[in-house]
Parts: C-alpha cells; sequence; structure tokens
C-alpha cells in the first residue's frame, strides 16, 4: 500500500515536471482563464469593500451632530449632561435649550412684518466649535443673535435690524440681531426625538433664531415655568466614531450604543441617533453596492470559468490520447483521476498567484492602493475567496473532464468531437427558449413593484435585498447565450449554402468543402462563437451600464448643483440680472453662458415653497433640462407652454393633488412684494406638473416666468446664476468666481457636488469600478476570441499539416483557418451586441433604484465598444496569424502521429 | 539513370540537430527513380526510411547533397499534384468525409468541384469503397482509412507515389488489400511508386527491394517473389 502510493507520488510528480516543460503553452492558457477569475473577483471584491467603508465614513461624515439627547419631563438637564458626557465612545456633550415662540416681527418705516410661530435656539459659546456643520453663517457676526436666512428674509431683516419676539402668556422681548446664518441640518435640528418616522415634522420651522445660552434662559426661564411644553433642553453629542467599516455593521452599533445610553439614563433622556440615520441611508446604498458587484462581478467570474472550460476542452482529444496510452502501460482509472486532480492543481495553482499579482497590479494602477483602499484584512478575506473560486473552476473544468474520461469504457467513444453526434439535447427540449421565457416572466414580475431591490419595511431593523429580480438578467444571459450556439449550429449545418457564399471570396473553389468542415465542427464552432458572443455581451452591457449610470450620475449632480457651477447670491442681497455682479460673472474667463434664476419663497394656500423664475426661450438648454424632470410632455414642450402666456405656472404632482388642480386652473400664491417687503397676492395658471429642477429641492416647488415675477413683485433679484463652462475646468472657474462674488454669494462647482451629493449610491464614484469592469472585460474578448481560437485551431494543426503536405497553398491553408476564425468572431460579436443591448436595457430597468433621477435612454459608449471590437478581431487575427506559421511550417513530426 | 526519371538523389544526406546531438538520418544517398518502377523500401526501425521518403517527396529538404524532380520540375512543382504521399498514421482529414478527403488534392489543384467530384468517385469505385462515400474517417477501420488514402491518391493521378509504411498498423488481409489499391493507382498513371515496410510478403510485391541501414542506402535487389 504504502510503496504503491510513493509509486503514484512519483508518478504524479513526474507528470507535473513533463506538463510544465512539454505542455507550457496549454497549461499557461487554461491558468489565464482561472487568472482572470481570479483578478477580477479579488479585485472587485476588495473594491466592494472599500466602497462600502467610503459609503460608511461619508455618512457619518455628513453628521453635523451625532446624537441629540432629549431630557425627559422631569429629569434635571445638567445630570443629563453630565451622565451622557461621561459615557462610553462620547467625545463631547453640549446642553442646548429649544424655546417656541409665537412669532417673530419687525419695523420698517411704517410697515410691520409679521412671521407665523418659530424656535428660538440657545447654545453655549463653545457650541459652534464643538459641532462647526450645525450652523452656517452667511451675514455679519459669527456669534450673538442669529437670525435664519428665511426668518431673515421673510422679516427683511439684516444685521442690526430689531426683531421683536413673543412669549406665549408673557410679553414681547427686543433683541437686534447680530448676524444671519444658514442652518444645513435643519431637519434633523428640529427632529422629533423618539417619535417614530411618520410622526415626525414634514419640514423644519421657517423661522429659528439662536440666541447665547444665558440670554436664552433670561428670556424662556419664565416660560419654562408657565408653559413647560413650549421648551425643551436637549443634549448634542459628539462621539468618537470608532465604526466598523460596513455601514450594515456600523449600524447596528450604533444603534447598539444609543440604545445602551438611554439604558443608563433610567428614562430620563432619549437618544436621537443622527449617526443611525445617515448610516440608514448608507448601508441600502451599500447593499445596492453589492448588487452591482453581483450583477457585474458575478458574469464576469463566469466567463473566466467557461473560457477555462472551452482551452482545456481543446486539449481533450490529446488528454484522452494520453489516458489511453497511461491504460496501456497499466494505469488504474484512480491514477487517471489523480493526474486530472494533479493538472487542476498545477493551473488553479499558477492561475491564483498570476490572479492575485494581476489583482495587485490592477489595484496600483486605478487606485494608487494594491488593496483597492480596503483595509489588509478585507483584501485578505476576498483575496482567499478568490483563490478558492479559482481552484473551483480548475477542479470543474480540468480535473472532472479528466474523471469523465477516466470511467469511459473505450477510447474511442470518447474521441468524438467531430462528427454526426447528436446535438445537444438541451437543444431539442429547447432549453434557450424556456430560459428566455422564464427571463421575461421574471422580469415582468418583478417590475411589478416597481424593481425595489432593496427592501426596507417599516419597523424592521435590518434591511434585505431582492435577489429574485437577479434571476431575470442571469436568466437571459443564460438562455441567450444557449440561443446564440443553436443560432450559430443551425447556421453551420441547415444554412452552409450561405455560409458558402459567405466565405467563397476568402476561400475560392474550397468554399463548399470548407463549409462542409465547419458544419462538421459546428459543436466547437458554435461553443467559440457562443463564448465570443457572451464576452462581447458582457463588455458591451456593462460598458452600456456603467456610461448610463455616469451619464445620470452628472446629471444628479447637475440637479443638485444647477450647473457646471453655480453662484448663489447670499440672502438680502439685492442682484439685478442686469448688475455689475451679473457683468463680471459673465465677463469672467472660461464662463461660456450665464442663466439667471431667481428663487423666492411663495404661499400656496397655507404650504411655503420655493418658486423659480426662469427666462422660458433658454431655460432649457442653460439649465440643461431633461424630459425625465416634467410629467405630461418633454422638457421642451412643457417650457413652450411655460413661456407662451407670463402667468403660466409649472407645479409638483405633491401640489397638484394636494389642491386637486386640472391644466388651465388658476392658482394664487402669496409673493413678498421687493417695494413694501409686504407679501401680496399673485395670480397664475396651471399648465404642468414638473418633478425635478436644478437647485430645487426634491418635494414641492413652482415653475413660473422670471419676468412676470419680476413685474409683479417689483423686484428682479436673481437667486442663482447658472454657469455653463461647457464641461471644461470647472473646479478652475468656480475659483475665478469666487474671487469676483467675494462673500456676497456662494459658488459651488459641479466636480465638488457630485463627490457629496445626496446618500444616494451615485455619490459612490464607481469610475473605479468602471476601470476594473471594463479593463477585465477587454482582457477576457481578447482571451474570449484569440486564446480559444488559438487553441482550437493550434489542437488541429495535424489537420493543417496534412492539408499543407496534400499541397494546400498559403491562401488555401487560410481559407480554411480565416473561415474559421471569421464565423467565430463576427458571429460572436453580432449575436453578443444583440444580446448586450437587451442584457443593458433589462440592467437599466432592475436597477432603476440605483438611478437618480432615471435614465431617459442608454447611453452607448461607442468608442469602447469600437475598442472591444478592435480587440476582438486582432485577437482573432494574431490567433489565426499563428496557426498559419505554424502549419506553412511543416511540421513532419506531426504526420507521424495520429 | 536517365533524364526522364522522376526523382534523382545525389549523395543527399539529412542530419537533425547540431554538435555533439546531431543525428545524421539520411547518410550520402544517391539513386535515381523512373516512371513506372515499383520499389520496396526496406530497413530496421530508425533507419532512416522516413525521412528519406520525406527527402523524395520534397516534403523536407537535404541538409547536404541534392534531390531533384527532372521529369516533373522544381520542388514548387511537386505538390498539389505530381508527388502523392501516404502516410503511417491516417492522415484523412477529421472533419472531411470520405470522398471530401479523396477530392481534396484536385480541389487544392483549382479543379472544379464537380470534376473533382467524380473523379473521386471513380476511384473510390476502383477500389471498392462506394458504400463509404458520406463516412466520416472516424466511421472507418485503420484498413479502409488506408485505403481511402489509397484512392485519394490514385484520384490525382500524380508521377511519383511515396507511401510510408502504409500497411503498419493493419492486419495482413487489409495490409495488402491498401498495397494493391496503392498498385493499382500507380499503374492508372505509370507512376513510380516508392512504400517503405518491414513486411516481407509486403515487399515481395515490388519489383525492387531497396533496404537501408544506418541512414544508408545498402541494397537494391530485385523482389523474390
Amino acid at each position: 500500500m504504502s510503496s504503491g502510493r510513493t509509486r503514484s507520488h512519483g508518478l504524479y510528480r513526474t507528470w507535473v515536471i513533463a506538463t510544465l516543460r512539454r505542455r507550457t503553452g496549454p497549461v499557461l492558457a487554461t491558468s489565464l482563464g482561472i487568472a482572470l477569475a481570479v483578478a477580477l473577483l479579488a479585485s472587485l471584491g476588495a473594491f466592494l469593500s472599500s466602497s462600502k467603508a467610503t459609503m460608511t465614513r461619508r455618512a457619518i461624515d455628513s453628521v453635523a451632530v451625532d446624537w441629540q439627547v432629549e431630557a425627559q419631563p422631569g429629569s434635571d438637564s445638567a445630570q443629563l449632561a453630565a451622565d451622557v458626557g461621561a459615557t462610553a465612545h462620547v467625545a463631547a456633550a453640549e446642553v442646548v435649550e429649544f424655546a417656541t415662540t409665537s412669532g417673530f416681527d419687525t419695523t420698517t418705516g411704517n410697515t410691520k412684518q409679521t412671521t407665523g410661530m418659530g424656535q428660538v435656539v440657545g447654545i453655549s459659546d463653545t457650541y459652534r466649535s464643538t459641532f462647526p456643520a450645525e450652523v452656517r453663517s452667511l451675514l455679519g457676526s459669527d456669534a450673538g443673535v442669529l437670525l435664519f436666512q428665511q426668518t431673515a428674509a421673510n422679516l427683511g431683516a439684516s444685521p442690526g435690524t430689531v426683531i421683536s419676539i413673543g412669549r406665549s402668556g408673557l410679553q414681547p422681548v427686543v433683541l437686534t440681531v447680530t448676524g444671519i446664518v444658514d442652518l444645513p441640518e435643519a431637519d434633523s435640528l428640529f427632529q422629533a426625538v423618539g417619535a417614530p418616522t411618520g410622526a415626525q415634522p414634514q419640514a423644519p420651522p421657517d423661522n429659528v433664531l439662536i440666541v447665547p445660552s444665558p440670554t436664552w434662559h433670561k428670556l424662556f426661564d419664565a416660560l419654562s415655568v408657565a408653559r413647560p411644553d413650549l421648551t425643551r433642553t436637549q443634549v448634542h453629542v459628539r462621539l468618537d466614531r470608532r465604526l466598523p467599516s460596513d455601514p450594515a455593521a456600523a449600524y447596528s452599533s450604533i444603534t447598539g450604543q444609543a440604545r445602551n445610553l438611554e439604558a443608563q439614563l433610567g428614562g430620563a433622556g432619549l437618544v436621537g441617533d443622527n449617526v443611525a440615520a445617515a448610516l440608514s441611508g448608507a448601508r441600502g446604498d451599500a447593499l445596492y453596492a453589492q448588487i452591482l458587484f453581483l450583477f457585474l462581478g458575478t458574469p464576469g467570474a463566469a466567463l473566466a470559468a467557461l473560457l477555462t472550460a472551452s482551452v482545456a476542452s481543446s486539449a481533450a482529444d490529446r488528454r484522452r490520447r494520453e489516458q489511453a496510452l497511461l491504460r496501456t502501460r497499466g494505469a488504474t482509472a484512480r491514477q487517471l483521476v489523480g493526474l486530472g486532480v494533479t493538472d487542476a492543481i498545477t493551473v488553479g495553482v499558477i492561475g491564483a498567484i498570476a490572479g492575485i499579482s494581476l489583482a495587485r497590479l490592477v489595484g496600483r494602477l486605478a487606485f494608487h492602493s494594491a488593496t483597492f483602499g480596503s483595509t489588509e484584512t478585507s483584501a485578505m478575506t476576498w483575496t482567499i475567496g478568490a483563490i478558492v473560486i479559482g481552484f473551483a473552476i480548475a477542479v470543474i473544468t480540468v480535473a472532472l473532464p479528466a474523471r469523465r474520461d477516466a470511467h469511459r469504457t473505450t477510447v474511442a467513444e470518447s474521441r468524438r468531437a467531430i462528427g454526426r453526434r447528436q446535438n445537444p439535447r438541451w437543444m431539442a427540449y429547447g432549453l434557450d427558449f424556456l430560459l428566455l421565457s422564464a427571463s421575461a416572466l421574471v422580469f415582468w414580475l418583478t417590475s411589478r413593484n416597481g424593481y425595489t431591490l432593496v427592501l426596507a419595511v417599516e419597523g424592521v431593523p435590518t434591511i434585505s435585498v431582492s435577489y429574485w429580480a437577479f434571476a431575470g438578467p442571469a436568466l437571459l444571459w443564460a438562455g441567450g447565450g444557449l440561443l446564440i450556439y443553436r443560432a450559430v449550429s443551425l447556421l453551420l449545418t441547415r444554412g452552409q449554402a450561405v455560409v458558402a457564399a459567405g466565405i467563397k471570396p476568402v476561400v475560392g473553389d474550397l468554399s463548399d468543402t470548407v463549409a462542409a468542415s465547419m458544419g462538421r465542427q459546428r459543436r466547437v464552432l458554435a461553443r467559440g462563437a457562443t463564448l465570443v458572443a457572451l464576452t462581447v455581451g458582457f463588455a458591451t452591457s456593462t460598458a452600456v451600464f456603467n456610461s448610463t449610470y455616469e451619464h445620470q450620475a452628472r446629471i444628479d449632480a447637475i440637479l443638485s448643483n444647477g450647473a457646471d457651477v453655480t453662484v448663489t447670491t447670499s440672502p438680502g442681497a439685492i442682484v439685478s440680472p442686469s448688475s455689475a455682479t451679473a457683468t463680471a460673472i459673465a465677463a469672467t474667463a472660461g464662463v461660456h453662458h450665464v442663466e439667471a434664476i431667481q428663487h423666492r419663497f411663495a404661499y400656496v394656500g397655507a404650504d411655503l415653497q420655493d418658486l423659480y423664475g426662469v427666462n422660458a426661450a433658454t431655460i432649457v438648454a442653460a439649465g440643461r433640462l431633461q424630459n425625465a424632470y416634467f410629467a405630461g410632455g418633454t422638457a421642451k414642450d412643457l417650457i413652450a407652454t411655460l413661456g407662451a402666456r407670463p402667468d403660466s405656472l409649472l407645479v409638483s404632482a405633491e401640489t397638484v393633488h394636494d389642491f386637486q388642480l386640472h391644466p388651465g386652473d388658476p392658482i394664487t400664491l402669496r409673493l413678498q412684494d421687493g417695494r413694501t417687503k409686504q407679501y401680496t397676492n399673485v395670480p397664475f395658471h396651471y399648465v404642468g406638473v414638473t418633478k425635478e429642477f436644478p437647485t430645487a429641492p426634491h418635494d414641492s416647488f413652482l415653475i413660473a416666468n422670471a419676468g412676470y415675477i419680476a413685474k409683479m413683485t417689483g423686484n428682479d433679484t436673481v437667486g442663482a446664476f447658472l454657469v455653463d463652462t461647457r464641461g471644461a475646468d470647472v473646479a478652475g472657474v468656480a475659483r475665478r468666481l469666487r474671487d469676483v462674488v467675494g462673500t456676497s454669494a456662494t459658488v459651488t462647482d459641479l466636480v465638488s457636488t457630485r463627490r457629496i451629493v445626496g446618500s444616494s449610491l451615485t455619490a459612490v464614484d464607481l469610475s473605479g469600478l468602471t476601470k476594473v469592469e471594463l479593463a477585465f472585460a477587454l482582457a477576457l474578448a481578447a482571451a474570449a476570441t484569440g486564446l480559444t481560437l488559438w487553441m482550437g485551431l493550434a489542437e488541429r494543426r495535424r489537420t493543417f499539416t496534412i492539408a499543407a503536405a496534400l499541397g494546400a497553398n498559403r491562401r488555401q491553408l487560410g481559407g480554411f483557418v480565416w473561415a474559421e476564425a471569421g464565423v467565430t468572431t463576427l458571429g460572436g460579436v453580432v449575436t453578443g451586441a444583440v444580446g448586450a443591448w437587451a442584457l443593458a436595457t433589462m440592467l437599466v430597468r432592475v436597477l432603476t433604484g440605483v438611478f437618480d433621477p432615471a435614465p431617459e435612454a442608454l447611453t452607448v459608449p461607442w468608442a469602447y465598444l469600437a475598442t472591444v471590437l478592435s480587440i476582438c478581431v486582432v485577437a482573432s487575427a494574431i490567433a489565426g496569424a499563428a496557426t498559419l506559421r505554424s502549419a506553412r511550417g511543416l511540421r513532419l513530426e506531426l504526420l507521424r502521429t495520429q | 539513370m536517365t533524364d526522364q526519371s522522376i526523382v534523382r538523389a545525389r549523395d543527399a544526406s539529412r542530419t537533425f540537430g547540431r554538435g555533439a546531438s546531431a543525428v545524421v538520418a539520411v547518410h550520402g544517398v544517391s539513386c535515381d527513380i523512373d516512371a513506372g518502377a515499383r520499389i520496396a523500401l526496406t530497413g530496421p526501425s530508425g533507419s532512416g526510411k522516413t525521412t528519406l521518403l520525406h527527402l523524395l517527396a520534397g516534403l523536407d529538404v537535404p541538409t547536404t547533397g541534392s534531390i531533384d524532380w527532372p521529369a516533373i520540375g522544381d520542388r514548387a512543382d511537386l505538390r498539389p499534384g505530381a508527388v502523392a504521399v501516404v502516410f503511417q498514421a491516417p492522415s484523412l482529414i477529421p472533419s472531411l468525409n470520405v470522398i471530401e478527403n479523396v477530392a481534396l488534392p484536385l480541389l487544392l489543384q483549382s479543379i472544379d468541384r464537380r470534376t473533382a467530384r467524380v473523379a473521386a468517385l471513380d476511384a473510390l469505385t476502383r477500389l471498392g469503397l462506394t458504400d463509404l462515400v458520406h463516412s466520416l474517417p472516424e466511421e472507418l477501420s485503420g484498413g479502409q482509412a488506408q485505403r481511402v488514402a489509397a484512392a485519394r491518391v490514385m484520384a490525382g493521378r500524380p508521377r511519383l507515389i511515396l507511401a510510408d509504411e502504409p500497411t503498419g498498423q493493419l492486419d495482413r488481409v487489409n495490409g495488402l488489400l491498401v498495397i494493391d489499391a496503392l498498385v493499382h493507382a500507380a499503374d492508372r498513371s505509370n507512376a513510380a511508386l516508392v512504400v517503405n515496410t518491414h513486411d516481407p510478403d509486403v515487399a515481395a510485391h515490388f519489383d525492387q527491394v531497396w533496404s537501408m541501414s544506418s541512414g544508408r542506402l545498402l541494397q537494391r535487389e530485385p523482389a523474390r517473389r
């Protein structure tokens, strides 16, 4: 037994050495397929891990105040602050007081401006340095009595203005405004802590005043006693933010910490967890990233496995001959299987080493980091996972076929790559049609719920992915591949006359013979063409998806920023379209076009909404308005309708629903008059629905004609200038404009906005993923065409040598080779392109949730597709030329062997 | 030795490799083969028979000395058409059926498809292989495959037929059928026929038996019938 094992070990060692020395080409070719799979998975995995960490970091970074711990009635707020401050992970804690005021008012000359109810917030001297993102100074002093910009606009107030503050049941008090501020995180600042999501206020208060804590106590301590329901105290917390890098794990961790604090406080305080709220969105995005990884990475790995199988099967005849020879020398079936496993391990090891090296190289080139920016541990986990899959591919494509052959009864039975063997059984059963039908059915079923892939059920802390939706594209991919096999196979058999006519210009009088030869090799050629088609399909659909994604991400950024560069005037500043500022902006180097839009607040009934005044003649082009921004017509049509009558108004769908509007209905808005500062009724009539508009909020807003608003309110002040740079030097133009406008306006640019926009997945820069994906797709395309063709042709070198020995000249030999290469490559590329279109369309539909806004059409990256086509053609040409060169060398030793 | 020689070798040698590992497979062979010659080339394995056959077929070139084909022309004129070779191992193209394999050399000579098929069918008929016309090489026995290879030679009417141990993998009955087919093919076009063989029974079918040893052509004598 022991000596038998030793003999086998010697056999395997000899086999490995001989294989590496004598069959270097096939071994390397097979290993290449495994290397591509390993490299792709390791790269994408590390990128996914890095992306998730980025999402977590960005989500946390976007939070101004980590926790808002609200004191419960009867609790001691000083003790609460002390207890919270002493809690683990708390880096800083500040007490913040809130009081509800009955309103603010100011007097200008003979007119008095009054607001509705509002909030007066008391903060300490150190609050703004502890939470710098919570309050942003716009005008005047950073400290003292700070008025919220919207309130300032409503009151027509500026630094120095005296305002009166109403106190329920008490005498109003008077304060002098020292500065105007913005509250970027007003939603979270004024949240109802402890209230469920549905019970949260729909909008933050419009009227807010921030005062120093001593002032607040002076003004409202009495109110706290008289009307405790109108005041509340919170402890705002900054955490040490030591959280796991995965958003879901970070969410779970931070939620646990918050619950732990609540338990420690024993009912004295409730935690408003802003970090968890931010991470909640990020973990959904992380799942979308995971979906993208599966959608884009899995087909790539599957293709690499198919490529490996295809290359390995090219050498199957040789393996069977060797097995037959070994059998005659007394090798047992077990030893033959052992040799197959040895082959699998050999290519697995080479493929894994090459794959990991390639992944690290790609990481360095694309991300300047071998680990793609992820942690070493995370990268190592993905590396190990990729290696395991690489070995699995080696076992499936190399060891299992060897095992199957080793157990065959005769060698002759297994040598039937060419001939009359029946078509694969799946063709008779119509498996391809069944898969395609199933794909269409699944697509239809999943589309009924609006392609919601990430499911976040209300009240359930975990979120999940609807993997069912994956079935549609997966079945389309598999069914499409089989259909291509069937189509090529049918063409080569039933359509031989067509093939002969098609190749006649290349092979001349041999066309019928070559077509007949190809018909009998239909299995090999159909397999090759299918592989090329799937690879081209993968490359094309990935590229189309990525381009569409990039295009939409840009639109998303434009929606948020408004234009390449946007200059937003400060509240209260009077900047007319013909002002010196406007002229200076237009004259700035790099500025191609400037579009002025008005921004006002208008009351629709009791709702305060954003109103944008536009120039209908120029806004479609200047604002790069997409059809998806409007309902019931194209952007051009609806803006033309708007421009047709001065008092036309476009409103949001929500407003149409709330106010039961019908086209042509009159609608009266209350707008502030520029001369009297009083709100006045201005008549409009409703002409259409708008869903999105550059710089506008996502919910309710209005669009009207700028000229009409200016005429009716006596105020043509510009809210923002949309600056078109034609995409060139956006950051440079923004810098120059900042110098031009100084502190009188805020300048934002598309590039920066794109980095920070929202929490949607478009916030994750997928350009790295795009680079990796597309580079691998090109490598796969080259390998699928060149390598498969070369391996297939190389295994038939003897056939070409026989033809050469019979007297076939260069052109005639070329006829055989180029006809096969042409059918494989051309057939694959054409069918692959058709399949890619279908797949990309389905991918974009299924992944609708990834896009914001949804794309109107696919974006086709023609340059990349031309590169894919060129690579297929060049790889095919190199494989054919190498085969011809080898055949013309008339290797006589091939004529002595079978 | 006449100007009508189909093939003429003068002190032809073929060496493989260089330096210490060089192997002289054919050593200073001189011979003339005329039209209609029937020659069996015998000798032990490794004596250089196959290499000499490849040199005579123009598939290989001598390292020293010369080989000419006075009645045919240059080396470039040998194939397709004038010289036909039958190899020891099956030499049919697996993806072509029997008639397509037989017609292939004619198509390579730019003979039109119809004429080539008629000639191929005629050759197969003469060799009694009509029932295999649409068979694929993988469906043939070894003897059938070599007879089809002989039919391929016959269809082309070559001036020189060279066969490298065509019966080496066949039983006696099938071996003799193949030899008959080759002789028949040679008779049809008055071609010179040279066959490498180990088998004395096969050699007995030829007018002359040439023997080789260690790359040298030793004896040339009439066959003993």
